[in-house]
């Protein structure tokens, strides 16, 4: 009896391992093509969601996939990569591209489509010789977000020099409001807004990394490009903004803390992009909001807009179903379906035909983006192996810049050495 | 007993007696604490081990019935007001909770139920023939294993599981059946030493296979330990976020701990949804280890001393 009964413990939970197994094979499961679509970007979920059910619907031989949990260095690695990807370019996404991880929709009419001055953002990180591997989907636009109620309140306009920005920031000063709203407890704010947005409203982004990476080695002192010479200027100013017109105890304050307190009215200006206005709206709904480039010249001609590019697509070469992933890549890209999601994630088109933005809390940015006056972010530049958002967390503190930005040269240097 | 008829006996004390009837164990404490001072250092310690258990879990339970407006302002001590099950709501749409749960149950209990079968073996083998050099070797093998941290050999064993068609649960049970190996092997080995091999011989004596002496004898003896290993095996893999992330290729059948990560990123903070979804993950460990912490307290003290 117990002897049947230890044999009906094996037999079951080798059962249960069988299970598993047949449960994994099912997924292979041949019928209609699949095309395993990659988004990560949660508020984005629902709106595509919905459209790969209505592509479903009306197709009988692809069925596509959502897969938001992929883990992509493991996919590519293994060699069954997403079939189609959606997700944020940046230099991380561009390693695969310049392996040719990414195959060439240079012959897709939506490649037509698209503004060349978006298309050359996605060059700014990386190429692949002859082909065109990514094609940006939406654009996220990024300046001084301000509350409006309180420009009115206190009679100011828009600055768009340094002085009038100063100007601006004393007469809150004195009206006992915190000009600027600081969240440094987390380094990458630091980044994004204060250093991307003082080091961009001066210096000529792309043109100073085209140089950096020319020089590699030779990044130093005595280079002709150099952090430690191009960067002081702007982020000597980033400094005096923080230590004159921030929150006293900005070193503690988070990103949460900073959207909860700037919903609350608590200062005027917020260093951060347009992914901050759906927090914002969580406690304060109907706050009114909008935003300016950040001027850092005393020449209105200067000003400029940060932008990354949030969604971008992308055919991996190892896909083993190109042709179904491009028509839905095109279906995709139908004017109205990438308006619809830009009028809704308050993103800016990337194609020659796109609707203008008309949401108000980002029409300040507008005529530059329209006009192709945008950089995207210093930081962003940057390998992810120098700790660049720590550096400059240790600025926005009161670290010394002249010795902080040297030591951001020689890290470049010394990483140039080793590739 | 007789602590209940003291009281009684006194003609004073007898309407204490009469109250305390109705709860004994309140009277046969009584005594204790009267006689016996209170450790209040080592109470205060406990309490404040209790604490850092007890406020993280209120956090969860009060963050996860919250409105995504309160979730966000700042109070992380506030009860619910408006009491909202949305997150539950959004949480079970945005990971299909339904599918992540039932991955989820498969490969733990599979891991479970593969380490204590795979292990006991292994260690019956292993402890019963240790003055052989090939067993001997063989436990420092499986030992050596626990050196070895998955995110040393996670590129290699993506490569493998994808060339072998295991990137898939499968897969990820058989590697965490493979982790956990080494440490079970261990417990199980010690807890074997304790079992005197006469057992063993009167069973041969009685005609008794080998295969028949461990399921008969040494493996109903062994549950204590089994039961330990079971529980180690099962939070392992009922939370473990990355091998699941790095083998499974297919989303449908991802873990929740993994489907569960695109709630938090850079951006954005859906702390109620979040802390639904975790919610809802960590019910069936916390309800499992109410159930069995009286085995694994036995199992670690039991394991601890060799006989």
């Amino acid at each position: 009896m117990p002897r049947r009964r230890s044999a009906k413990v094996l037999a079951s939970s080798l059962g249960i391992l069988m299970l598993g197994t047949g449960l994994a094979a099912c997924s292979a499961g041949d019928s209609p093509e699949t095309v395993r679509f990659y988004l990560s970007k949660p508020e984005a979920i629902p709106y595509f969601r919905e459209l790969i059910k209505e592509y479903n619907a009306s197709n009988d031989d692809v069925e596509v996939i959502l897969d938001s949990s992929a883990n992509l260095q493991a996919g590519f690695l293994r060699g069954n990569p997403p079939d189609l990807g959606l997700l944020n370019y940046n230099m991380e996404m561009a390693r695969f591209m310049e392996r040719g991880a990414l195959s060439d929709l240079s012959d897709m009419p939506e490649a037509e489509r698209i503004l060349p001055e978006v298309q050359d953002l996605v060059d700014q990180y990386a190429t692949y010789p002859g082909r065109t591997s990514v094609l940006p989907y939406s654009v996220m636009a990024a300046s001084v977000i301000y509350n409006t109620k309180i420009f009115e309140d206190q009679g100011l306009e828009v600055p768009t020099t340094y002085d009038e920005l100063i100007a601006v920031c004393e007469k809150l000063k004195a009206a006992g409001i915190t000009p600027f709203y600081g969240t440094f407890k987390d380094p990458w704010t630091a980044a994004q807004g204060w250093f991307d947005y003082t080091v961009g409203g001066e210096v000529d982004v792309a043109t100073f990394y085209e140089q950096m990476n020319a020089q590699g080695t030779e990044v130093g002192p005595n280079s002709a490009a150099s952090f430690q010479k191009d960067f002081e200027k702007p982020v000597t100013q980033m400094q005096e903004l923080i230590d004159n017109y921030t929150n006293p105890d900005a070193a503690s304050k988070g990103y949460g803390d900073g959207n909860l307190a700037f919903a609350n009215g608590e200062a005027a200006m917020y260093m951060q992009g347009p992914w901050a206005f759906g927090e914002i709206a969580k406690t304060s709904p109907d706050l009114p909001l909008g935003t300016f480039p950040l001027p850092m010249t005393n020449n209105p001609d200067d000003l400029q807009v940060r932008v990354n590019i949030d969604l971008a697509a992308w055919i991996p070469e190892d896909s083993k179903h190109k042709d179904a992933a491009r028509a839905f890549l095109s279906y995709l890209f139908q004017q109205d379906v990438v308006d619809k999601y830009n009028a809704a994630q308050l993103g800016y088109g990337t194609t020659v035909d796109a609707a203008p933005a008309t949401d108000p809390r980002i029409l300040g940015m507008k005529e530059y983006y329209e006009s192709g006056d945008f950089y995207q972010g210093a930081s962003k530049a940057i390998p992810l192996t120098i700790p660049t958002e720590n550096y400059v967390q240790g600025i926005a503190v009161g670290g010394d810049v002249t010795s902080t930005l040297s030591t951001l040269d020689a890290d470049w240097a010394r990483l140039a050495l080793r590739r | 007993m007789t602590l209940m008829n003291t009281p009684r006996a006194d003609g004073a004390t007898d309407a204490v007696g009469a109250a305390t009837t109705g709860t004994p164990e309140k009277a046969e404490r009584a005594p204790r604490s009267r006689g016996d001072k209170v450790n209040w250092p080592l109470t205060t310690v406990l309490i404040l081990c209790a604490v850092t258990v007890i406020v993280p879990l209120y956090v969860t339970l009060s963050m996860a019935f919250k409105t995504q407006a309160q979730a966000v302002d700042g109070n992380a001590f506030s009860l619910p007001a408006p009491f909202s099950v949305d997150g539950f709501v959004t949480a079970w749409t945005l990971t299909n909770f339904p599918a992540a749960f039932t991955v989820t149950v498969i490969i733990t209990v599979c891991t479970v139920v593969g380490t204590v079968i795979l292990g006991a073996l292994a260690s019956f083998a292993i402890s019963r023939n240790w003055d052989r050099k090939l067993f001997r070797y063989s436990f420092f093998y499986l030992l050596a294993a626990m050196f070895i941290p998955f995110p040393v050999v996670a590129l290699p064993q993506i490569q493998l599981t994808g060339l072998a068609g295991l990137d898939n649960p499968a897969g990820v049970i058989l590697l965490h059946i493979m982790f956990q190996l080494s440490f079970s092997i261990l417990l199980f080995t010690a807890f074997l030493r304790s079992i005197p091999a006469e057992l063993e011989e009167s069973a041969r004596i009685d005609g008794a296979s080998t295969w028949q002496t461990f399921w008969q004898l040494i493996f109903p003896l062994l549950a204590p330990m089994s039961a330990t290993v079971g529980i180690f095996a099962f939070l392992a893999s009922w939370n473990d976020f990355m091998m699941p992330s790095l083998i499974t290729s297919d989303p449908a059948l991802q873990t929740l701990p993994v489907v569960q990560s695109i709630f938090q990123t850079q951006f954005s903070n859906n702390y109620n949804v979040s802390f639904a979804s975790y919610l809802m993950a960590m019910a069936p460990a916390i309800i499992v280890y109410l159930f069995t912490q009286r085995w694994v307290m036995e199992g670690v003290t039991q394991g601890a001393v060799k006989g």
